[in-house]
Parts: C-alpha cells; sequence; structure tokens
C-alpha cells in the first residue's frame, strides 16, 4: 500500500517554473531523500506535499485518497509531518506549549489528554528536563529536537524534514539519525528527507530522488545515485565518472 | 486625602476601560497584523447597543448584556469575513484604510440611528456608593475594576492553560507552522476578532455610565487606547493593561491637580516621551519577525 503519492507535480510561479513533473512514492516505513543543488526546488517539493503550496498541476494522494486539494490543516491532521529548514518555533511559548499545540490538534480517539501526550514524546527524545523552559534558552541543536517532538507529537505516519541535520553536530547527526531509525521501525512512520549533509543521505536512505531546476534528474538506491552520470554533472560539471557524494 | 482616594478609584475605573480596549486592539494586531483603526468604534458600538438592549428594548440587565455580547461576537466575525479575510493578502495600508473605513462608516450609522444628542446609558450599580477612608465612591467605578480584573484573568487562563488559546498564540508566531501543527488557522483568526469584539463591547458597557453615550466617543477611546498600547510595549498584553490603567490614572490626576483643559495634553505627552526614550514601551519585546 503506497502511502504518499505525488503525480506529475508542476509548479509555476509566473514565468519560472520551479516545479516540473515531479513523481514520487513513498511506502510505509520507508526512508527517501530528496537532494539537488541549491534552488532545485525541493522545499517548494515539500510545501506542495504539505498544501502550503498548490501544485499548478499535478496531483498528491495519501493512503489513496487524493489530497491536493486538503486544506494544510486537514492533511497533518492526517499524518503527514512536517518540520522547516530554519526551525520555526513558536519562540515566545514554552517547549511544553510548543509541542502541545500539535497534540491537541491531533488528538485521536484513546489518545490522553495533549499534556499528556507532549511530556511523553519530549520523554523519549530526553528532553522532559526542559518542559518548562522558554524555547528561546536552548541551544540550536535542542531547539531542532523540539521541532522534531512538536511534529511527532501529531502522531505523523511520513515525516518530511527539511535539513534536519543543518547546523547540527556529528554527536547530534547521529542521535537524530538513531531516533528516526527507531521511529521507522516501531511506528513503521515513513521519513522524506531533504538535506544537504550527504553522509546522513548515504546512510539514512533507501531511496533517493535528485532534483536539478525543478525537475527530476535521477532517482535510486544510494549506490546508483553515486555513479550517476546526470547526478554528477549537476553537481560537479561534466567529465566525472565517480564522485565519493 | 479622601479626594486622591476618590480620583485615584476613578482613574483606575476609566483606566479599567481603557485597558479593555487595549487589549482588544493588542489581540487583533498581534494575531493578524492589523492595526484596528476602527477599535474606538467597537467600543462606541458597544456602548450603543446598551443603549438599544436597556434602553430602548427595555430589556432585564442580564439579558440585555448578554443580548450586547452576543451582538458583538456576530460583529466580530462579521468584520473578519467581511474586512479581514477579503484584504488579508493585500499590503498592509490597505488592510488599515479598510479599518479607516469601517470605523468611519460605523460612526455614521449610529449618527443616523441615534442622532447626535448624548443618552446616559444606565449602570445596575447607579446611585449606590461606598463610603472608604472618608471618601465617597461610586459602586459603579468599583464595579468596572473588579470586572476588569477578573476578565484579565480569565483571559490569561483562556490563553496560557486552554488548548484553544495556546493555538491563538501559535498563530500570532507563525501562521505557516501552526498550520503544519495542524491548527485551524482561520477559526483562530476568527476567534481574535470576536475576542477583540467582545471586550470592546463590554468597555462599551461600563464606560457608558461614566461617560454619555455619544456617537462620537469613538475617536477619543481609539487614541487612548493607542496611547495605552506604546506606553505598555506595542503588542504585549501586561503591557496593554499597565499602559491603559496609567493613562487613566494620568488623565484623572492630571485633569484634577494640574489642568483639566490639559488633560489629554499629558497623557499623549507621555506617550511621545516614551516614543523618544523607550520606544519598545514598558512591557516591550524585541521586535520579532513574522513567518
Amino acid at each position: 500500500m503506497k502511502l504518499l503519492q505525488a503525480c506529475g507535480v508542476t509548479k509555476v510561479y509566473g514565468g519560472l517554473q520551479a516545479l516540473t513533473d515531479v513523481d514520487l512514492t513513498v511506502m510505509p516505513g520507508e526512508s527517501v531523500a530528496v537532494i539537488g543543488p541549491n534552488g532545485a526546488g525541493k522545499s517548494t517539493f515539500l510545501n506542495v506535499l504539505t498544501g502550503l503550496t498548490p501544485p499548478t498541476t499535478g496531483r498528491v494522494l495519501f493512503d489513496g485518497t487524493d489530497v491536493t486539494k486538503l486544506a494544510t490543516h486537514k492533511r497533518v491532521r492526517l499524518g503527514i509531518g512536517r518540520t522547516f529548514q530554519h526551525g520555526r518555533l513558536f519562540s515566545r511559548m514554552s517547549v511544553l506549549e510548543n509541542v502541545m499545540t500539535a497534540a491537541e490538534t491531533c488528538r485521536r480517539g484513546g489518545d490522553g489528554a495533549p499534556r499528556e501526550t507532549a511530556m511523553r514524546v519530549l520523554e523519549r527524545m530526553g528532553l522532559a528536563a526542559q518542559a518548562a523552559e522558554a524555547v528561546g534558552s536552548l541551544s540550536y541543536g535542542q531547539r531542532r529536537m523540539v521541532e522534531m517532538c512538536r511534529v511527532l507529537a501529531g502522531k505523523p505516519r511520513v515525516l518530511l524534514l527539511d535539513e534536519p541535520a543543518a547546523g547540527l553536530n556529528s554527536g547530534e547527526v547521529e542521535q537524530l539519525v538513531e531516533r528516526l531509525a527507531a521511529l521507522r521501525e516501531e511506528h513503521s512512520v515513513a521519513v522524506v528527507l531533504i538535506e544537504h549533509n550527504m553522509g546522513m543521505v548515504m546512510r539514512f536512505a533507501e531511496r533517493i530522488l535528485v532534483l536539478n531546476f525543478g525537475s527530476t534528474i535521477a532517482e535510486g538506491t544510494p549506490e546508483e545515485i553515486q555513479s550517476d552520470p546526470a547526478v554528477l554533472t549537476a553537481y560537479l560539471g561534466e567529465g566525472y565518472s565517480h564522485a565519493d557524494l | 486625602m479622601s479626594d486622591l482616594i476618590q480620583l485615584f478609584v476613578n482613574g483606575l475605573a476609566l483606566g479599567s476601560v481603557y485597558a479593555l480596549a487595549a487589549i482588544g486592539f493588542v489581540i487583533v494586531y498581534s494575531a493578524t497584523g492589523v492595526v484596528n483603526f476602527a477599535s474606538g468604534q467597537f467600543v462606541m458600538f458597544g456602548t450603543f447597543a446598551g443603549v438599544s438592549m436597556l434602553l430602548d428594548a427595555g430589556l432585564p440587565w442580564a439579558v440585555g448584556y448578554l443580548a450586547v455580547f452576543v451582538v458583538m461576537a456576530v460583529f466580530g466575525a462579521g468584520f473578519f469575513a467581511c474586512l479581514y479575510l477579503p484584504l488579508r493578502k493585500s499590503p498592509v495600508a490597505t488592510m488599515i484604510i479598510g479599518t479607516v473605513a469601517i470605523g468611519i462608516l460605523m460612526q455614521n450609522v449610529a449618527l443616523l440611528a441615534f442622532g447626535s444628542w448624548p443618552f446616559r446609558l444606565p449602570s445596575p450599580l447607579d446611585g449606590l456608593s461606598v463610603h472608604m477612608f472618608g471618601a465617597v465612591i461610586s459602586a459603579h467605578a468599583l464595579m468596572v475594576v473588579a470586572v476588569t480584573a477578573l476578565l484579565v484573568g480569565l483571559l490569561w487562563f483562556l490563553l496560557h492553560r486552554t488548548p484553544v488559546g495556546i493555538g491563538m498564540r501559535a498563530v500570532a508566531q507563525d501562521m505557516r507552522a501552526a498550520r503544519l501543527m495542524g491548527l485551524e488557522v482561520n477559526r483562530l483568526l476568527a476567534l481574535s476578532w470576536i475576542l477583540a469584539a467582545l471586550l470592546a463591547g463590554l468597555a462599551g458597557l461600563l464606560l457608558g455610565p461614566m461617560w454619555f453615550a455619544d456617537v462620537n466617543m469613538g475617536d477619543p477611546i481609539a487614541l487612548k487606547a493607542f496611547a495605552a498600547s506604546i506606553i505598555g510595549g506595542f503588542g504585549s498584553l501586561p503591557g496593554a493593561i499597565a499602559g491603559g490603567i496609567f493613562v487613566g490614572l494620568t488623565e484623572v490626576l492630571g485633569a484634577s491637580y494640574i489642568s483639566s483643559a490639559y488633560k489629554d495634553l499629558i497623557a499623549f505627552g507621555i506617550m511621545i516621551l516614551f516614543l523618544l526614550v523607550r520606544p519598545q514601551g514598558l512591557f516591550g519585546e524585541r521586535i520579532q519577525d513574522r513567518g
């Protein structure tokens, strides 16, 4: 059963073709990385998937239903979670309040009170001690982790992560990869990841989609992508046969 | 001494009304980014809704007050649907001019409907007074202060302890991120407008018995609420309360100890001083980008 599917997504801004006919299929529990040079349309693609940006043409399906016209908050409640490239926490609220926002709206039958749900997520991610603190007083790495907690409190079935490792040190990246792997295993949460940290991409992703100027130039396993001539050209210019991306 | 106590309570009462108007102003500003130039007319509308329900229709107190709140809530929702929603993607100036237009419209509709003669809106505590430390204080003034204090407490509870309130604060800080938390942004924005209209309605009901209900009362209130927000810190709720009370006290004490002709000059002079020396106000926060 396909969990998330984008069919022929095209986005035009005035005369700019931001995305051209992009397809993507994500199975439950799968991990897919979307890579490409800056301005390739990666974030726009995530915005189309979450409904923040309507596509010019093309469709988005979630769990077999067409959600192309569905409002963002409804998609989130169905189970599409997304984080931003530049953390966008509610900076004038406490850590717990930040996480509670999603815990409340995505509450399903059988869930406890939002406050308890939020606390549980914070405990699992090792942030329980900071629950009452203002978000502004946390370190950068912790803030990124709060963002992760916040999106997890909404019980996503697919997580769309926009450069989650940006600005994290190698130890924190390690932690992040472990926690994401655990999520995939325990709850078969699928992960779609935009990332420039190729170490993380190659280790974490089962499949990679490469965008350049809004079009798919390659799709395949990490091994296939590393020796794909079109990818090498896009990243390094003509004349390379293999690169240690 | 007894004079001072009496003036102090009156100033506190007037300041409470300014604070309510300023809170409504701030709630809308921080949630939607709109500087509502019709906010004074919102209060006028509350007073005249009270005149209609209590004087014209002759409803009993509880029913009349309740009817005013229902009218104000519907009005707030209407303002959201007819002005904010259609203009939300326009430049800020367009939105501001829209609020000015609605304000002028409201003032003139009130003039047509009620005429230019002032009314006196009754208070349930009319004629009652309390003797305190040798001063005679109107029971209405004490009620205004008590009701405002209670309301501020309730508002704090709403914004910090209930999911709806936390959602409203989230929307005020980052709409896109709020959408991605599954929050129904439009519903919460509508709630902000409704809440602002309800607060203005209450301010109008409380102010009516202290001033005369006059169709031109909106502008001075808007200016005072604006001054209160600047002195307290633009966008800050505690600031709106402190600023409102400060302006009310300054006005009443200044009028009686310095000069009644210059009472507005004193309040606005202090506002200008704040703009020059401490533009972030008493409780001002660092300016933050909205998403």
